[in-house]
């Protein structure tokens, strides 16, 4: 299956037939088979699917940290390492990997030191689709805007893993990315932590309006979050749908108790299921 | 051998950073306290109580083995002067040859994480020696380089340099992925990640290595000492010409001092370390 959302002018990210094989002969895994899938600027995607699917193998491949070995990946009509070279992708992983040496506002300010020479390389590449390179964000006020104030100056051992992965979602967003890849970012937090930093993801991601894909196992968190949820199957990864979440924004905690809320988290579910069965038969 | 031999192959050094719990905890605030209550320092006193009693009864019995504690104590009080110069000479070539051999290391650590071919060529090598007894070559540099400060140097550092290197090395690629990939999509040069990254990262194991180092540089400047019967000073001389001549009171005397230098070193590092890794779990407990 195809997951395509028409596009006009350079899609913010192109998968055309990505193939990944890990291993040799009969051990291969096929982690991705014929993966294809646009992304237009500025939508927040979710990738949802059974554990061995080829999330993780789907984002490295856009986070430029593997090469597919058939097929082509484009960021913003450039390839991931040429997006890397030019700060263009935000990365959160699953654990908020901060330096535990550093302060929090230490930790998120440390990319704006690296790689200075992004900038100049990013007007080239984005110049024409934003409206110029953005300039550096106050990390001060990002973190306020996360929550984080007080904890700005201790370190990461002092926060708690919710803080933590904000931290880690700020330092991202510090980039002002074209595309930010999160990989269940949230998955080892509570479920109020989890909705509260939903919200605040969200409030940045508004401000921001950046491409956005979304590793996720939750089906809510898919639906809250997402405007295309992408379900993946296993054995061999691939597609298997996409779905448009066409609910208004901002998406509140009221949005939990609407009937429309629940009949698209039905729906993904539904597919979900089907995923897995396929991956049974 | 190859690369992946080395964890297993390398000796304790290489253990997680927060290697031992401190033997100076009196240091630390809480246990500062602890030390006024009798129950902390009690047995202590009374095993030194029983220790020198035991030594005393010894002494008496066999004194051509051990000399009587007043004895020792009185041939410090009474050359104090000339056992603060020795031990002077000894501790300067033991810095010093652990500062050589610590540059050299941390350099070469560097080269060894950065480049997988320098990995493959040194890191087997520098696996074996660091379990061969390296003092066992000091009479051999004495040969080549004569009685003066530099054979005690070379020994002492030699000795430092190969726990360093596998320690530091450890420390540069032990990373975690996920913070290496985070960097890594924002195209960091190997430099950046080196200082912003690599190398606080690595300083938990530096540590850990200079713990066992110091006191290991202060036994190669005293045998490379005792191996040169030509030199003039240093313990090491003191000790080795004072036991000719059958003088055991200076031989345990200098050994004493040799001790709290020791001691004193490994106190220094732990400070140090305290500042320099507060914010690592070593620092805390
Ligand atoms: N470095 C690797 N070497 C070998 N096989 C790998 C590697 N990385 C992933 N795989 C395999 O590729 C497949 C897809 O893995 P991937 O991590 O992308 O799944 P995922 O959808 O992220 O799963 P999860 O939900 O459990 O995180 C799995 O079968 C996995 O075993
Ligand atoms: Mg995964």
């Amino acid at each position: 299956m195809d997951g395509s959302v028409k596009v006009t002018g350079t899609p913010a990210l192109a998968l055309r037939s990505v193939h990944r094989v890990y291993g040799f002969g009969p051990s291969a895994t096929n982690a991705l088979d014929d993966v294809r899938l646009t992304v237009p600027p500025g939508r927040f995607v979710s990738l949802i699917g059974p554990s061995g699917c080829g999330k993780s193998t789907l984002l490295r491949l856009v986070a430029g940290l593997e090469r597919p070995d058939r097929g082509e990946v484009l960021v913003h009509g450039v390839p991931p390492a040429t997006a890397c070279a030019a700060k263009m992708i935000g990365l959160v992983p699953q654990s908020p990997a901060l330096l535990p040496w550093l302060s929090v506002l230490r930790n998120v300010t440390l990319p704006q030191k690296i790689n200075k020479g992004a900038a100049r390389r990013r007007e080239r590449i984005a110049g024409t689709e934003r409206e110029g390179a953005p300039a550096a964000p106050d990390m001060r006020e990002l973190l306020v805007k996360a929550g984080l104030g007080e904890a700005m100056h201790k370190l990461p051992a002092q926060l708690s893993g919710g803080m933590r992965q904000r931290a880690a979602i700020v330092r991202a967003f510090g980039l002002r990315p074209d595309v930010l890849v999160m990989d269940e970012p949230f998955s080892a937090l509570d479920e109020f932590t989890r909705e509260s930093l939903q919200d605040q993801l969200l409030d940045l991601w508004d401000e921001l309006k950046t491409t956005v894909l979304f590793v996720t196992h939750s089906v809510p968190e898919a639906v809250r979050l997402s405007d295309t949820v992408v379900v993946m199957a296993p054995g061999p990864g691939r597609i298997v749908d996409t779905i448009d979440v066409d609910l208004p924004r901002p998406r509140g905690e009221r949005l939990f108790g609407e009937r429309r809320f629940h009949e698209y988290e039905d729906l993904v579910r539904d597919r979900l299921r089907r995923a897995w069965r396929s991956e049974a038969a | 051998m190859t690369v992946a031999d080395e964890r297993t192959t390398a000796p304790a050094p290489q253990a997680d950073p927060p290697v031992e719990p401190s033997r100076f905890s009196l240091s630390h605030p809480r246990s500062r306290i602890a030390w006024i209550r009798p129950a902390v320092w009690l047995p202590l006193l009374v095993t030194l109580a029983v220790l020198a009693a035991l030594w005393q009864w010894g002494a008496e019995k066999l004194p051509y083995l051990l000399p009587p504690l007043q004895d020792i104590g009185s041939s410090l009080a009474g050359q104090f002067g000339y056992y603060v110069d020795n031990a002077l000479v000894t501790l300067g070539e033991a810095v010093a040859g652990l500062a050589t051999g610590f540059a050299a290391a941390f350099v070469l650590a560097v080269l060894t994480s950065e480049l997988p071919l320098v990995r493959r060529a040194v890191m087997p090598i520098a696996v074996v020696l660091n379990v061969t007894p390296l003092v066992a070559i000091a009479p051999a540099l004495v040969v080549a380089f004569g009685f003066g400060p530099l054979p005690k140097l070379v020994i002492a550092g030699l000795i430092c340099f190969f726990p360093i290197l596998i320690n530091t090395a450890a420390g540069l690629r032990s990373v975690p992925r996920q913070v290496l990939q985070v960097y890594r999509t924002m195209d960091a040069g190997r430099l950046e990640l080196l200082r912003h990254v690599r190398v606080p990262n690595a300083l938990p194991y530096v540590f850990a290595a200079l713990r066992i180092v110091f006191p290991l540089s202060i036994v190669g400047a005293v045998v490379a000492e005792m191996s040169a019967s030509g030199s003039t000073d240093g313990l090491g001389t003191v000790i080795g010409v004072a036991s000719s001549m059958n003088q055991l009171p200076v031989v345990y005397a200098s050994i004493l001092v040799l001790a709290v230098m020791g001691v004193l070193l490994l106190l220094a590092v732990t400070l140090v370390e305290r500042r320099v890794l507060h914010w690592h779990d070593s620092a805390h407990n």
